[in-house]
């Protein structure tokens, strides 16, 4: 079976001070470390998993700098067999939509049974490329998916709903999903794949390449902007208990008595 | 001259970086700490992973690359937390002296079992009557027939008491002169009848790694355990500790990197009369200084490093980085404490483990002053 | 705005929580003279969930097919496909649920409808401004649309209250519809019923809740003995449950449980908002970070800023000498 996962490489953010900059439209990345977006180190993982019970190969797809063969060459490290990378000014300011138009693009050239997204990304949180993508390549697609099995040219899977429900659907090969983190555990780089992939070389391309207008993608090619980021207003918020440990747990064995809290 | 890590080195790190996180929990390095428990389980997945023996060469199950690379990973291990750090990238320890001068059947017999992480390895050097001089030992190997018999007691054996083999210094010619030419080293398996290992317990710090005093009592090994050439030993020992002193450069560079981090966390969390003491320049300077003691130690560890892997024996270079890195982590440990105030100076902080773990460093593979007399005898020549 | 056409959302005969909530940011956007219209696709013999909504739309267009009972997206598509000239709107507001999350990007890419997902607020200003958040939560994004007849935003759960309904007569505007075609390429197989576990959350007064904070597997004890010192049970969040570090059942969220306990003490959760959806009516929420920028606090009634392998074992030891347990007797 052969495979393409797409990923992105994204800023960790979870314990960061976070800044705005002058344009007001992005967030000042200096000093932030870049990693692998979570979702689609689930999705790769996903992927070697199916490779190495059926066979076939792994093509991994990113989006951006230079900068971005480091996620690549992570998920060739872990098992994946080729890389590429699209790259072009001309993609700068694209939007879910006109991702989606450049991943379409580039998977068309590549064979494939199967695609795999990350159901969102860490940073703009869209959660939109991977189904829209599906939509361009008229491909059957479930988003949302944590668990996977393939029988034949069918694969049955299940996607989570609210509340704990979850949603069994078959779909028929070639297919498109969005894995949801905790499908599976995302194994760690091993020296040994740093070594055999070492010199792998990752595959360029452009708008040009993918036989893209600049039109159809970037800023222009897309269908919503970003106008201005802010700090959401931090609201009431919780009234911080300061002290000394012992202050501090004296006052929430309080709270907790007086609120029910010591049933 | 080129002060960045190459694309590999880079990947190298952040896999390394990326383990011990996921990992070397803290809570558990507590308990293991306190239980004075080798940490098994994550030594057998960092060997899974290739990250024991990497400095090996592949067909010895190793990766082939330098010990460069084994710093990189040493450092990020012993950043991520000093004692399950420190334990597992030394459970190779003195495997390089069967890869540098043992035989092909000797290295085939035991590199990728320690690789694998099957076995572990230790080293037996010092002596209680005399520590670092190595120059005479009281433990003699005598040959007979197909054998050596091997006698006497070693001391501060790191891995002593978890070891499958270990490397063992032996005076085989008592009459020799200088006497350490008349020195062998011989792989001495931990089951052999007439070995026995105490444990040296309540360490400073190290507690996750076992420390023991060893009896040998008619050890019988078989005659090809001689490791090179009869006679070598004192040399080959030598040898190793030019390349064993920048692996524990590293873990002091990676303990004092791991305080340093700590240290900054924990100014831009504690608040004092109001502010976070972050705010407070006092605490920006000794930021400050830490931070570039550690790039200072960071520096002359690499450079050490990439020199042997040059293939240049400098021992004036590696008594530097060793000595250099060692005083760091003790100091960047100490300060890290002093800026955690009360809350440093009890067990259930990093730091406080982290200061204990350090010190070691300038001790053993060594002391300071050890280093210092290496780095002089060359500046200056040696007064007698 | 004058038209905005809703989605309604349903499942095992059921209209979902958010249906009503983007039905009463709709009656907001239009104003008076404006128009809400309901879009509900379904199989005749949900008819009935129809009388829940068409008090509050004024338009309700009900797509009834025998193939629409259970959510496919390529039925779905070809039944939308039938109506999509006839409903006349300027924005239609679908959730970002799963549903939502597996069907909106679909349709708005087939039909090159100007959209973005997960708003927690949007403008109408002349042009469309939509208010979505971005790295968790941590900022938050002004996102205008292409202008175009159509635009299609998701709307994020409990981003807008469903309380205050208006009530209007509106008319239904029953199609029967004509799916046809092979759509076995996605098919629906059936529900899955979250396991039951030994330990029901949703029915706790007092619940310890653990988050990545926590760390690993071997620190959920820390929790548990606050739990059992203060008669809870421990629950946790997203990160906790995806490195099965305690079961699925024990996640509180929107893919978890919905609790509603008298206390809930989160220990190490950062509170993203799908966190948040699934305990944000608990009577007291006590919150243990080290960031004090975590959005938990933001929620949360009161807070402590200090890690909770500090707080949690004082805190227990506190709980234990009121009740009188003293350490030694236990």
């Amino acid at each position: 079976m052969d495979i393409i996962v797409c990923i992105k490489r994204v800023p960790e953010t979870a314990e960061a001070d976070l800044v705005i900059d002058a344009s007001k439209k992005a967030i000042d990345t200096d000093g932030l470390v870049f990693s692998i977006n979570e979702w689609d180190n689930y999705a790769v993982e996903a992927a070697i998993q199916l490779k190495e019970s059926v066979g076939g190969t792994i093509t991994v797809i990113s989006v951006g700098p230079e900068e971005n063969n480091e996620v690549l060459r992570r998920a060739l490290a872990m098992g994946a067999d080729e890389a590429l990378r699209l790259t072009d000014p001309a993609f700068e300011g694209s939007d879910a939509y006109a991702m989606a138009k450049i991943l379409a693009a580039a998977v068309k050239d590549i064979p494939h049974d199967l695609i795999l997204t990350g159901v969102q990304a860490d940073d703009d949180g869209f959660g939109a490329v991977g189904v829209a993508l599906a939509q361009m390549l008229g491909l059957p697609y479930a988003a949302l998916v944590t668990d996977i099995q393939l029988d034949g040219e069918t694969l049955t899977v299940h996607r989570e709903l609210e509340g704990g429900l979850e949603e069994v659907d078959t779909l028929k090969l070639p297919a498109l999903l969005t894995i949801q983190t905790g499908i599976n555990e995302p194994r760690y780089v091993s020296i040994m794949g740093i070594r055999r992939v070492a010199r792998k070389e990752i595959g360029v391309k452009g708008a040009g390449d993918l036989g893209l207008s600049e039109e159809a993608v970037g800023a222009k090619g897309s269908l919503s902007r970003i106008e201005e980021l802010f700090f959401p207003p931090v609201g009431e918020g919780a009234e911080i208990i300061e002290g000394t440990m012992d202050e501090k747990t004296e006052a929430l064995v309080k709270i907790l008595k007086e609120r029910g809290g010591i049933a | 001259m080129d002060f960045e890590l190459n694309m590999e080195q880079r990947e190298i790190v952040k896999a390394a970086r990326e383990f011990a996180e996921g990992e070397f929990d803290p809570q558990l390095a507590m308990e293991l700490e306190k239980a004075h428990q080798f940490p098994f389980d994550i030594r057998k997945k960092a060997c899974q992973l290739g990250f024991i023996g990497i400095h090996f060469p592949e067909e010895y199950g190793g990766q082939g690359y330098g010990i460069f690379e084994n710093a990189l990973i040493v450092e990020e291990f012993c950043r991520r937390d000093s004692g399950i750090g420190s334990a597992v990238v030394l459970s190779d320890f003195s495997s390089e002296i069967i890869m540098r001068f043992g035989s092909d059947a000797q290295k085939k017999a035991y590199l990728p079992k320690v690789a694998s992480g099957e076995y572990i390895s230790g080293g037996g050097y010092t002596e209680p009557d005399h520590g670092s001089d190595i120059t005479f030992m009281n433990t003699t190997a005598v040959k007979d027939g197909d054998t050596y018999v091997i006698n006497g007691s070693k001391t501060f054996i790191t891995n002593g008491g978890i070891a499958r083999f270990l490397i063992v210094l032996c005076q085989t010619d008592e009459n020799a002169s200088p006497t350490y030419r008349g020195q062998s080293t011989f792989i001495v398996p931990t089951d052999s009848e007439g070995f026995e290992a105490v444990e040296i317990e309540d360490k400073m710090g190290l507690r996750m790694t076992s420390t023991s005093e060893i009896y040998l009592n008619n050890v019988r090994v078989p005659a090809e355990n001689l490791i090179g050439k009869y006679g070598r030993g004192f040399y080959q020992v030598l040898e190793f500790f030019d390349e064993s002193r920048v692996e524990i450069a590293a873990q002091a560079l990676g303990i004092a990197q791991g305080a340093l981090d700590r240290a900054v966390a924990y100014i831009k969390e504690r608040s004092q009369f109001g502010r976070k003491i972050a705010a407070f320049q006092v605490n920006q300077h000794k930021a400050a200084d830490m931070a570039t003691r550690v790039e200072l130690a960071r520096l002359i560890v690499y450079k050490a490093a990439w020199n042997y892997d040059k293939g240049r024996i400098d021992p004036v270079l590696t008594s530097m980085a060793k000595m250099t890195a060692g005083r760091t982590a003790v100091e960047v440990c100490d300060e890290a404490i002093q800026m955690h105030g009360g809350y440093g100076y009890i067990m259930e902080n990093e730091v406080e483990r982290f200061y204990r773990d350090a010190k070691i460093t300038e001790i053993y593979e060594g002391t300071r002053e050890i280093q210092k007399n290496t780095i002089a005898s060359t500046l200056v020549g040696r007064f007698k | 705005m004058e038209k905005i056409a809703v989605w309604v959302e349903h499942r095992q005969n059921e209209i979902r929580d958010i249906t009503f909530e983007m039905l009463g940011k709709a009656h907001q956007l239009v104003g008076d003279g404006g128009q809400v219209i309901a879009l509900f696709l379904g199989d005749p013999s949900q008819k009935g969930l129809l009388d829940k909504i068409t008090p509050h739309a004024h338009r309700t267009v009900a797509y009834l097919d025998s193939n629409l009972k259970d959510f496919e997206p390529l039925r779905y598509q070809a039944a939308f496909a039938d109506i999509f000239e006839k409903v006349d709107c300027q924005l239609i507001l679908m959730g970002q649920t799963a549903f939502g999350m597996d069907f909106a990007p679909a349709v708005a890419a087939r039909w090159e409808i100007p959209f973005t997902t997960d708003i927690v607020d949007v403008e109408v200003d002349g042009g469309l401004i939509a208010v979505r958040q971005m790295y968790s939560g941590k900022v938050s994004a002004k996102v205008s649309l292409k202008e175009a007849d159509k635009m299609l935003c998701t709307v994020r759960a409990g981003a807008f209250p469903a309380e205050d309904l208006p009530t209007v007569s509106g008319e239904v505007q029953e199609i029967t519809g004509a799916v046809e075609g092979d759509f076995s390429a996605r098919a629906f197989v059936e529900y899955l019923e979250a396991a039951v576990g030994d330990v029901d959350i949703t029915q706790a007064d007092v619940i310890v809740s653990v988050g990545r904070g926590i760390k690993d597997a071997d620190n959920i004890p820390v929790a548990q003995e606050l739990a059992d010192a203060l008669g809870g049970v421990v629950a946790c969040s997203r990160p906790v449950a995806d490195k099965k570090w305690l079961p699925k059942e024990r996640q509180v969220g929107t893919s978890g449980k919905t609790v509603k306990p008298k206390v809930y003490i989160a220990l190490g959760i950062s509170g993203a908002f799908q966190h948040q959806a699934g305990m944000k009516n608990a009577g007291t929420i006590i919150a243990v970070n080290k960031d004090p920028k975590a959005p938990i606090f933001g929620i949360a009634h009161y807070g402590i800023v200090d890690d909770l392998f500090k707080v949690v074992p004082a805190l227990t030891e506190k709980v234990k000498e009121l009740r009188g347990w003293g350490n030694s007797d236990k």
